[in-house]
């Protein structure tokens, strides 16, 4: 059965396949094996709710199999209200330069460099193997941290936002080599590792200061302005549906858009329900994602229920097991 | 002749004949009657002392006084940034250094600022096409004489001007009349030819550049190649008057123009060479001045005048320990009499 739970230190191996067999860096779940270890660590104190790191906190989760107890994804949701990792967007502006006298009316695109999303909770760490790419498996790694997010609403931001991949070609970005790459003289790549294993500093050291005219750019690095990579298609269309909308922020890096919503406003919080389970045999029953109402052992998985008038639910005994929620007690779940 | 003096009303029409003939790159002098006019009458009133002192302006007048006609002209406007916004693109360096990730890169940055504001600024020379004597003893000397009768006039009345004294050269454009600087930046921003900003510019008006102009700086490193080159490189045909300045003692003081990025060249009045060595003498009237020879040496020699300020050039030969030997008809040109005081400053210093 594959299900979603907290990670655990002896998922460091089981995740390192998942993400080194990706194409693209994802940041918050790096490749550099002792950051990763530090990362996975940083879930666990979260989880156990440690005082250091509140504010800061990371909640990582797996997709396991567990009969084979392969890795199979990972997803995360960040905190990010740490003052000491500002949260860095370009907020893409238009200033209109106008001369009635001379008949001259342009809207002249700028970029700023913010720090404005710090602060609102971030959705991240989302890779999955390649052959579920696309599947529900996808819809079940990305939402069940709604599920999450919606049981204990009150740790979490009003509003929450995603940074969607750029547009990258052969590890390489247009919008980097116009812009970042000018002043930090590393090529895309690197730029995008260290911004994994490093801390903030040397973003604040090296990023312009000063706001960008966007006409100066590269052709190139203009069209790719808040364009989605085609790899990150299926989580953009997945998040579009859960009810994300464009916003005016950007990747700093690769210019890839940042999706924002009200937390409340999504489809899974939106449509979600709680009701106590009675775990038996289920013959019938449409699929629905389904979790436990549990912190430290969050767990979410597919079951068939059926969703009836009363406020008790059947659930089947196996799935019941599999995702520690004994007879009587609440569960969550949503359409999928 | 030749002979320097404040520019009058009735040198409207051969100024106006210059100024068409410039082309661009001349934003001070506009080829338009009512801006030529307006300009000849104020300084006519700067000459006479009926304007503020902030807002002076002394046009020079080269007359051939054979031909009777007025063959060049050069300009000092006492502040500039006074009446209308003075903006220059300031070049600046920004470090990002990080020790963490071992990188250190070095970027040029364009500030708009409006530094000058207050400053003196030499401007405006122009001469017709049929002096600029290439050859000879007297090559390149009309142009000199138009150029630092300006520094003998600031010598004189240190009152009516600022400290610091600039010079704007003109930027480097293509023998098509192109500013690669211009197509990369104010281009895109103003949405017309440089030839047309520049006309705008000149005619005083600067609204259009607070509505049109990036208020935010500017990074040199997203400017192309051919427009990064022109940072502060003069076009060529100004590089004699660069020289010129550069011998006066002037430095580019790290501005440029802010439509073809053309250097900005400052320096302390009271350093500049022509005002630091100038020295007095007497007119001594002779009957037989010496004549000129073919070493090429000459002094520019004032009247210390202002409303009739005046200046000619003599040969070397004819300034003494403490007088100047004067022609008649160079005396009466000076409008000095046996004995009066004049200025005096060599055309060419002698190591060059």
């Amino acid at each position: 059965m594959i299900l979603i739970r907290p990670c655990r230190a002896g998922d460091l191996a089981g995740i390192e396949a998942v993400v080194n067999a990706n194409t693209t860096l994802i940041s918050s779940v790096p490749h550099d094996r002792e950051k990763l270890s530090e990362r996975i660590d940083h879930s666990r104190r979260s989880f156990e709710q440690d005082p250091d790191v509140e504010g800061g906190e990371f909640f990582l989760f797996v997709m396991e199999d567990t009969e084979s107890g392969e890795i199979l994804g990972t997803s995360g949701i960040s905190m990010n209200r740490d003052r000491s990792r500002p949260f860095y967007s370009y907020r893409f502006d238009e200033l209109i330069h106008s001369s009635p006298k001379l008949g001259v009316h342009s809207a002249v695109p700028v970029l700023y460099l913010t720090h404005e999303l710090t602060g609102k909770s971030v959705l991240c760490g989302l890779s999955v193997r390649e052959s579920l790419r696309d599947t529900e498996y996808f819809e079940l790694l990305s939402r069940s941290r709604l599920l999450f997010m919606r049981q204990f609403r009150d740790l979490f931001s009003d509003e929450v936002v995603v940074e969607m991949q750029g547009v990258h070609e052969d590890k390489n970005s247009a919008f980097w080599d116009s812009l970042g790459r000018h002043f930090f003289n590393l090529d895309f790549a690197t730029a995008d590792y260290y911004s994994s294993i490093k801390s903030r500093t040397f973003i604040a050291e090296m990023m312009p200061q000063h706001p960008i005219y966007v006409s100066l750019l590269s052709e190139e690095a203009q069209a790719v302005i808040g364009q989605v990579d085609p790899g990150a298609e299926p989580a953009h269309r997945l998040l579009l549906r859960e009810g994300f909308k464009a916003s005016p922020y950007f990747d700093i890096f690769d210019g890839g858009p940042t999706l924002k919503a009200e937390l409340d406003s999504l489809q899974s919080l939106r449509l979600a329900k709680d009701k106590q389970a009675r775990c038996g045999q289920v013959y019938t029953g449409v699929r629905y994602l389904v979790s436990n109402q549990s912190f430290e052992d969050f767990r979410c998985s597919f079951a068939q229920i059926t969703d009836g008038m009363g406020d008790i639910i059947r659930l089947d005994s196996t799935i019941a097991d599999s995702l520690n929620i004994a007879d009587g007690d609440t569960i969550s779940y949503v359409t999928l | 002749m030749m002979l320097i003096r404040p520019i009058r009303s009735s040198d409207l029409d051969d100024l106006y004949a210059m100024a068409s003939s410039a082309g661009s790159g001349l934003t001070t002098l506009p080829a338009d009657t009512e801006r030529l006019a307006a300009r000849i009458e104020l300084s006519e009133r700067s000459f006479a002392q009926k304007v503020p002192i902030e807002r002076g302006n002394y046009m020079f007048a080269l007359e051939d006084t054979e031909a009777e006609r007025m063959v060049g002209v050069s300009a000092i406007e006492a502040q500039i940034g006074i009446d209308t916004v003075w903006y220059n693109y300031r070049v600046s360096q920004c470090v990002n250094s990080s020790r963490e990730i071992g990188v250190h890169t070095i970027n040029h940055t364009l500030y708009l600022t409006n530094d000058l504001t207050g400053s003196s600024e030499v401007c405006s020379l122009l001469l017709d096409k049929n002096y600029r004597t290439i050859e000879g003893p007297r090559r390149g000397t009309n142009g000199r004489l138009l150029s630092k009768c300006r520094f003998l006039f600031m010598r004189e009345f240190p009152n009516l001007f600022s400290d610091k004294v600039i010079a704007e050269m003109r930027g480097y454009s293509n023998a098509q009349g192109q500013s690669p600087f211009w197509d990369a930046l104010g281009r895109k921003f103003f949405h017309m030819e440089f030839t047309q900003a520049d006309y705008l510019s000149g005619s005083g008006n600067k609204s259009f550049v607070a509505e049109l102009m990036p208020k935010y700086p500017i990074y040199l490193a997203f400017l192309p190649q051919s427009a990064r080159d022109v940072v502060g490189r003069v076009h060529d045909n100004t590089r004699p008057a660069l020289e010129m300045l550069k011998r006066e003692g002037f430095n580019h003081n790290g501005l440029v123009d802010i439509f073809d990025a053309g250097p900005i060249m400052e320096s302390f009045v009271r350093n500049v060479r022509a005002v630091r060595e100038s020295a007095m003498r007497q007119a001594l009237i002779s009957k037989h001045p010496p004549e000129e020879d073919d070493s090429g040496r000459y002094y520019l020699v004032s009247n210390c005048g202002m409303a009739h300020f005046r200046c000619v050039l003599v040969a070397a030969a004819a300034v003494k320990f403490d007088t100047v030997a004067l022609s008649d008809e160079e005396a009466s040109s000076l409008e000095v009499s046996m004995g009066d005081p004049l200025r005096v400053i060599p055309m060419r210093y002698t190591e060059n």
